[in-house]
């Protein structure tokens, strides 16, 4: 089950989505949290943000809103009370940052790296939608992702995953331009644009309105955007969007998602990664898969 | 510890008017929870409902849980359907349990859906030898399940006067300061509607007496991750860092918070 991104190897393609596991220590009593790929931590921004005012979530048709709206405790904060924790993970940390200007995100990153922490790499959030500036403009412009993803390399030899958003007009366009300024990776799909209303009070079911639509409602959507990028270019897919099944894991790989992320399924059950991981490695064995390329992108298409 | 425990239902009956109560095997759980806590309920498996469903734990010990709710949602209609032998899937005990009570002569006040934590405690301080009054409201006697005993400290409430005193749970908090020569150092403890916490924290801070509220929130993980379980507190120390301090968590700074603390209870 081993896979690949740049130099790191993962020993497990079972990653958490940012946001929806924490630190990985919140969960210790509930999940074998080791036996992840590796753990994405919920995004860190430059200072501290409170977040948006309740109602921030809402349970919709096979799914959640969430408008959280990056609520975090600041890098430097960060740097004191979470890396101590993270640095006695087993498993491979991955910091996913989140900001709402250029120096942001840099200056963010600059901390971590100088930063006594065993982190493997960044994932960075230019698709949150959830706040007004929360680097959707560096998601939605391949010019502002190009050149993000262009100073964030020149600082940093650790992985570069840029996590992208489907609000755009064609998300293969922001991966490649992703690709081409040195991303190791390219995540997808952040959550979709979405909106509940309370038919009682005719108020929406969220503060801001608008949220972050997440779990299997979305996933057939994540499914589309991580082919897209599968065929537009050659850093690995990391695929996030509803996973709750190991045919949702093999039906992202067929699609082109090298390793997968697991979100909102983790809230049901917070050991998911590593059952899914034994599910896959069983069927791995009794379809004699030896290694996962020979699933990942290799969707058959219809005869034309 | 925070356990996830299959729980096994071994009753589940409609107590009185669209209130269920349902009462579970459960070995570790149990065997560690406190009045106040909560269990984050997996209502079935399936993902058209990715949220469990947060439930405030109504007696604990001897290997047993129980909850009570009443099924409105999608959530608890699927609870409400529950039959005896089913496996359900938990996570608890999670958030604070009832505390501060020493010292104090506790007014316990239930209402709603808000009756299974401060029937826990009532049963709890009852245990424990410790004097206290209870006070449960509702629309009408159909809904209640207990008895209006005012002898005994117990006293019902409802809005259209079928049993105990006619009004809500604040015309009972009056009558009972009115009419009861009390000690001094009386604190109010109090789970239920949203509407009636709101008057019952108001009650509280305008005669400045203590109190501690249980809130509900939507919920998703129940431990701290999701931060979706917000409940806006009056900003104390604005040097403080941002992060928690305007915003609390119901599930790990709650689900009990001091009536002062908190802006509103809707």
């Amino acid at each position: 089950m081993h896979v690949e991104i740049g130099k790191v190897k993962f020993t497990s393609p079972f990653l958490t989505a940012s946001g929806t596991y924490g630190y990985g220590h919140e969960v210790k009593d509930l999940a074998e949290v080791d036996k992840w790929g590796g753990v994405i931590t919920k995004s860190v921004t430059r200072n501290p943000r409170e977040g948006n005012p309740p109602p921030r979530i809402a349970e919709t048709s096979s799914g959640m809103l969430n408008s959280i709206g990056l609520a975090n405790l600041g890098v430097d904060k960060y740097c004191e009370d979470i890396i101590p924790f993270l640095n006695k993970l087993q498993t491979k940390v991955i910091i996913n940052i989140a900001g709402s200007a250029m120096e942001d995100y840099l200056e963010t990153l600059e901390i971590l790296e100088d930063t006594n922490a065993n982190h493997i790499g960044y994932e960075v959030n230019i698709s949150c939608p959830n706040v007004k500036k929360g680097g959707m403009e560096f998601g939605v412009s391949c010019n502002m992702t190009e050149k993000l993803t262009e100073e964030m390399r020149k600082r940093t030899k650790r992985l570069l995953i840029m996590k992208l958003g489907p609000n755009v007009t064609k998300i293969e366009d922001i991966a490649k331009a992703a690709e081409n300024s040195g991303a190791d990776a390219v995540s997808a799909i952040n959550t979709v644009v979405g909106m509940a209303i309370d038919i009682h009070t005719r108020t929406p079911k969220i503060f801001t309105n608008y949220g972050g639509l997440s779990g299997p409602a979305i996933k057939p959507i994540a499914i589309a955007n991580v082919h897209k990028i599968f065929n537009t270019v050659k850093i690995p897919v990391i695929g996030i969007g509803g996973i709750s099944s190991l045919e949702d894991v093999i039906e992202f790989m067929l699609a082109g998602a090298s390793l997968v992320q697991i979100g909102t399924m983790n809230y049901q059950n917070p050991n998911i990664g590593p059952q899914l991981a034994d599910e896959l490695s069983n069927y791995l064995d009794l379809m004699k898969i030896t290694d996962l390329h020979d699933l990942i992108g290799k969707v058959k298409y219809h005869a034309k | 510890m925070i356990f996830r425990e299959k729980i096994r239902v071994i009753s589940n009956e409609e107590i009185s008017e669209g209130i269920f109560k349902t009462t579970f095997k459960s070995s570790s759980i149990s065997s560690i929870a406190l009045p106040g806590q909560f269990i984050n309920i997996l209502p079935e498996y399936n993902w058209s409902h990715v949220m469990r469903r947060p439930m405030s734990i109504a007696s604990q010990g001897n290997s047993e849980i129980s909850i009570i709710y009443k099924p409105i949602g999608d959530g608890t209609q699927i609870m409400a359907n529950w039959k005896k032998g089913d496996l359900i899937d938990v996570i608890g005990p999670l958030g604070n349990y009832w505390n501060n009570y020493k010292q104090t002569f506790p007014i316990l006040i239930g209402g709603g859906v808000g009756i299974a934590p401060i029937l826990n405690f009532h049963n709890y301080l009852n245990e424990k030898n410790i004097n206290h009054i209870l006070i449960m409201g509702a629309k009408n006697d159909r809904e209640h399940f207990l008895h209006h005993a005012p002898n005994r400290n117990i006293y019902m409430s409802t809005d259209d006067g079928s049993l105990g005193i006619k009004g809500n749970v604040v015309d009972v908090i009056k009558f009972i300061y009115k009419s009861k020569n009390l000690v001094t150092n009386t604190k109010l403890f109090s789970c239920g509607p949203p509407k009636m916490m709101e008057s019952v924290k108001t009650y509280a801070i305008d005669n400045n007496i203590l109190c501690d509220l249980a809130l509900e929130t939507i919920m998703a993980c129940g431990i701290g991750i999701c931060q979706g379980c917000t409940i806006e507190k009056h900003v104390q120390d604005s040097n403080i860092h941002s992060y928690r301090n305007r915003f609390s968590l119901a599930c790990i700074d709650g689900p009990i918070f001091n009536a002062k603390d908190i802006v509103t209870c809707m």
